[in-house]
């Protein structure tokens, strides 16, 4: 898609002092829209599909591709300058790192958690 | 009405950017705020299928994806109204804000009616509650209590977001902002739809991935 482009319109209004001209056109927002729509579309009838295990990872590929499509064509982080764009990176690899880290110990615990862990035993057994 | 750079900045620019960059650093700490939960969610389904898909079931579908719907609808308007004001439409950009805070309003009217719904059922945060009584299964009075932690903070963001939404309409309306220099209102989009993409995760892990769980 190439919906980011400065407009005419756009550059006069801002006078060319403020540094938003760069902007989503019309078109692009509507078919974003769409876009976005279509896949929460998606979503729903996989729902229906019965995937079992793979229902969740599919759901959150789909749930990351409409993240992607709000912040480039919604937010234009794609139009901010490196120090923004530097922010919001940093954010996105710390959660990463949470959650790998976080997956990395409940995915590979070897025991499962004891059903009767040891003193909860009933006291007035016999 | 022409746009004036506050005293402690050297030009408008240099403003616009200082302000961009503020709302993009504190959207990006509200993302590690939410990570947390959504790291938490996953941990405890991990442990508690059974308990989650059976809380998943009580949720109903429709009115999860209603409110995904409004709030797409509700981030392509105030994306619209940015838009519009840039190329100098006022009056339309100030529809579009409107219209999006309505959206907000809806969204909220029916989260709503989905809390009454589950303290009719007898769920409640926390656990608390006759369902619960009924309904031991592990893990699903976590389900529930992520649930409301989770949508209802979603929730007081989505109030917070109406009220920016609505101040910056009055300033719209009032002329304190201008096409010459429309980036409050660019910058206000910005939070309204990171509020949108934390519903778009929400929606999926509350409402539409039951795992299958014999």
């Amino acid at each position: 898609m190439s919906g980011a482009g400065t407009t005419a319109a756009a550059k006069e209004a801002a006078g060319g002092k403020t540094t938003g001209a760069k902007e989503t056109s019309a078109v692009s927002l509507a078919s974003t829209l769409v876009a976005l729509l279509a896949l929460a579309g998606l979503s729903l009838a996989l729902r229906y599909a019965h995937l079992g295990a793979f229902g969740l990872p599919v759901a959150m590929i789909i749930a990351a591709a409409k993240a992607v499509l709000v912040a480039v064509f919604f937010m234009e982080i794609l139009v901010e300058r490196v120090t923004v764009r530097l922010a919001m990176s940093t954010g996105i690899v710390l959660v990463g790192i949470l959650l790998a880290l976080i997956a990395a110990d409940i995915l590979t615990r070897e025991t499962p958690p004891l059903s009767n862990p040891p003193g909860t035993e009933p006291r007035d057994r016999g | 009405m022409s746009a004036r750079a506050a005293t402690h900045f050297e030009d408008l620019e240099r403003q616009e950017q200082a302000a961009r960059l503020g709302m993009w650093v504190f959207l990006a700490s509200e993302i590690l705020f939410f990570a947390g939960l959504f790291a938490l969610y996953f941990a405890y389904r991990n442990e508690h299928p059974r308990g989650f898909d059976l809380g998943i079931a009580r949720n109903t579908i429709a009115w999860g994806s209603v409110n995904t719907a409004v709030l797409l609808v509700s981030s392509y308007t105030v994306a619209l109204a940015v838009h519009e004001l840039r190329r100098g439409k006022r009056a339309a950009a100030a529809w579009l804000v409107g219209a999006t805070v309505a959206l907000g309003a809806c969204f909220l009217a029916v989260k709503t009616g989905e809390y009454l719904e589950h303290f009719h059922e007898g769920i409640y945060p926390a656990g608390a509650g006759a369902f619960f009584a009924e309904n031991d299964e592990p893990g699903i009075k976590m389900f529930f209590t992520l649930y409301f932690c989770m949508t209802g903070l979603h929730a007081i963001h989505v109030i917070v977001g109406m009220g920016v939404l609505a101040t910056l309409l009055v300033r719209v309306l009032r002329g304190s902002i201008v096409p010459a220099a429309s980036y409050p209102l660019a910058i206000g989009a910005v939070y309204w739809h990171l509020v949108d993409v934390i519903w778009i995760f929400l929606w999926p892990l509350f409402y539409l991935t039951p795992g299958g769980v014999r």
